[in-house]
């Protein structure tokens, strides 16, 4: 993976209790290149991320003061800033829990440096495709995949695009600019992390298509084998909260597909 | 149940044989005492009335000289044997003798004789075959009562057996799901009866909430080592990241931090596998490929060959856990070449080393006894980490040594039972 030149440092906001793995990560992602707060508190941390614009946030699920999974909860309220958990337990209930929170990956501790880096870049990646449509080229490798968009399967004669714009796809009430990279329900804008996004824009390239678990984790979060489809799974529940419950289907066994109309 | 219906072995019928049995027991004596009593009395009942007439004959013969109607006069010698014997032992004048004459079938007489003068004897003859074909009928009587009472009770006794039968089999199967892993498991109260399968239906139950109590506190304790130990662990790793790269003491630090990490997560992971608390996640994998990225994951040089590999519904990350984990035990124990075979849904995963010692072959594999002491390699819990999460994936994991040398491992994947398979979200 290449690093990513970023115009201005990325900020990272680091919230964990322990003050050696605060002070050490920190220390690892300034090599990186990161612009790195940390606090050791999740009020503070509340509070930290309120103060200035990060990019990526990393909790940790037990903090003092307010725990991980609330302090996500919190942000996701009034922000959908990409959040990555890190739990030293790795249970089903501590991941479960973060990602239903709004979290839009998780690691387990202890955690390499440059895993959780290329688990940030991912977030990144995401973050920037969502904020940075326009033609010119994007910073990172994923350059590619903002210019394809437009003259993917949206310029198919199935797909259920508006001959006026090709790039405005509508499912029924549910329409997704993929220029503007809008998403809109009855009219309504529906705010989506970027994790979401990438994730509506999959199913959108592929109406009806039944996306399994593992395309997606790869293609949506670029992880391979080791990936957990936990994330995948809770992240469509959450998708689905926003957009309508049934306009993604479970196809038992092999994943999920966007209901056309 | 319906199989045991009519098991020879079940306890019902158990019940219903002792009850029958108990049944006949009983008909029989009171049957013997009854035939016994009844006879008697008729017996006695047919003595009186034969002394009654023969003493009434007496009285007449020697008032009239004449005997009456309902008697006769015989000499000694007509008599029959036993009743002249019985005649010529009378001692008392006035006396008489008697003698049942039985004779088959059913026609049986009472004699009465009592000598009158010289060698003359005044002998009545009593009917008592009436008596006797009464008693038979007695006796008849109750053995088709006996056999009517049976038709009652065995069937109710089968369905009172019934009842035990159904709470002991209930008790039964709670228990096997106990067993199986589903520690909610309980049998419960059933009914007011307050018997032995009441008793041990608690004991039981109370077994079970003991053993869940006792697993939920293991599990949580695994829960919080895991947390306690990579807390440290994750600042350990971090910290030893950022010492500098081409310093000697650095990169033993690093080296070891390494190892004691790897050691942390396969002591955590074999907790988890014991606790049973782990739970395969399923997806559609294609073998081919996973089975090549393990290969290369675990490092060395592996010889991947694959036949026609099959796309199987499994959790992938256990099934790369176990394949890396066979390769990298074959890399450090075996000798190359290493061989990995993907055949359909069946992954081998051979050497041309010296192959698994004897005792990991009888005794499958143990925690911290490695292939080579000696060579103080491996903290061996690799294969039991790969027999237990082979064990989470119902797959099956054999060990063995190939004819011509070399370990030998096969990890046969459970296949779908037909074209719709089972979602586990």
């Amino acid at each position: 993976m290449s690093a990513i030149r970023v115009p201005e440092p990325v900020g990272v906001l680091l919230v964990e209790d322990d003050a050696v793995i605060r002070r050490s990560v920190q220390l690892a992602l300034e090599r990186y290149g990161y612009e790195v707060d940390v606090t050791g508190d999740g009020l503070d941390g509340l509070e930290a991320f309120r103060a200035g614009a990060h990019d990526v946030l990393i909790l940790d699920v037990m903090l003092p003061g307010l725990d991980g999974i609330s302090l996500c909860r919190r942000i996701r309220e009034e922000s959908l800033t990409p959040v990555l958990m890190m739990s030293a337990r790795g249970d089903a209930l501590d991941v479960v829990a973060g990602l239903e929170a709004g979290a839009d990956d998780y690691v387990v501790k202890p955690v390499d440096i440059p895993v959780l880096v290329a688990r940030i870049r991912s977030l990144l990646r995401r973050a920037t495709f969502h904020r940075a449509p326009a033609p010119e080229p994007a910073p990172d490798g994923r350059a590619t995949d903002v210019s394809d968009l437009p003259t993917g399967p949206a310029a198919s004669p199935e797909s259920p695009t508006a001959p006026s714009s090709p790039d405005l796809l509508v499912f029924g009430g549910l329409t997704v600019d993929l220029r503007g990279l809008e998403v809109h329900l009855d009219g309504r804008p529906v705010p989506l992390t970027p994790t979401e996004l990438r994730l509506l824009l999959a199913f959108a390239e592929n109406p009806g298509a039944v996306l399994d678990r593992r395309r997606l984790l790869r293609d949506v979060w670029d992880y391979g084998w080791e990936g957990d489809t936990r994330v995948v799974d809770l992240c469509v529940v959450r998708l689905r909260k926003k957009i309508g419950a049934d306009r993604i289907e479970t196809v038992r066994g092999f994943g999920y597909k966007l209901v056309r109309g | 149940m319906a199989t045991r219906l009519f098991d020879p072995r079940s306890l019902r019928w158990k019940v219903a044989a002792l009850v029958a049995l108990a049944c006949c027991a009983v008909a029989a004596v009171i049957g013997v005492l009854v035939h016994r009593a009844a006879d008697r009395s008729a017996e006695r009942a047919g003595r009186e009335l034969a002394a009654a007439q023969v003493a009434a004959a007496q009285k007449e013969f020697s008032l009239t000289g004449r005997r009456p109607a309902f008697a006769d006069l015989r000499t000694t010698a007509d008599l029959p044997a036993p009743l002249a014997q019985a005649v010529a032992d009378l001692r008392t004048p006035g006396a008489h003798a008697l003698w049942y004459d039985v004779k088959a079938p059913n026609w049986y007489w009472l004699w009465a004789a009592a000598p009158v003068g010289e060698d003359q004897v005044i002998v009545v003859r009593t009917d008592m075959s009436a008596q006797v074909r009464s008693l038979q009928l007695l006796d008849r009587s109750m053995v088709t009562a006996a056999l009517a009472a049976l038709l009652v009770v065995v069937p109710v006794a089968a369905l009172v057996a019934e009842r035990t039968n159904r709470r002991l089999s209930r008790g039964s199967r709670a228990a096997r799901r106990i067993a199986d892993g589903d520690l909610d498991a309980r049998i419960g109260r059933q009914g007011r009866a307050r018997d032995e399968i009441t008793e041990i239906s608690a004991a039981v139950d109370a077994m079970a909430a003991a053993l869940q109590a006792r697993l939920a506190a293991e599990k949580r304790f695994t829960a919080d080592v895991a947390h306690e130990l990579r807390t440290p662990l994750m600042g350990l790793v971090t910290a030893a990241g950022l010492l500098p790269e081409d310093d000697e003491a650095a990169v033993l630090v690093r080296t070891q931090v390494l190892a004691l990490r790897v050691l942390v997560e396969d002591l955590l992971e074999v907790s988890r596998l014991d606790a049973g608390a782990e739970r395969a996640r399923v997806d559609e994998v294609p073998l081919g490929e996973l089975v090549a990225h393990a290969a290369a994951q675990a490092g060395g040089e592996t010889r991947l060959r694959t036949e026609a590999p099959a796309v199987v519904p499994t959790d992938p990350r256990r099934v790369e856990r176990i394949v890396t984990n066979l390769v990298a035990n074959a890399h450090r124990h075996g000798a190359p070449p290493v061989e990995v075979t993907v055949t359909g849904a069946r992954i081998t995963v051979r050497d041309h080393g010296p192959g698994f010692p004897d005792d990991l072959l009888a005794d499958g594999p143990q925690r911290f006894r490695t292939g080579a002491a000696e060579r103080g390699r491996g903290h061996g819990l690799g294969l039991t980490i790969a027999v237990g999460q082979a064990a989470v994936l119902g797959a099956d994991l054999t060990l063995t040594n190939a004819p011509d040398g070399g370990a030998l491992a096969t990890l046969a994947l459970p296949r779908p039972p037909g074209p719709t398979h089972p979602e586990d979200a």
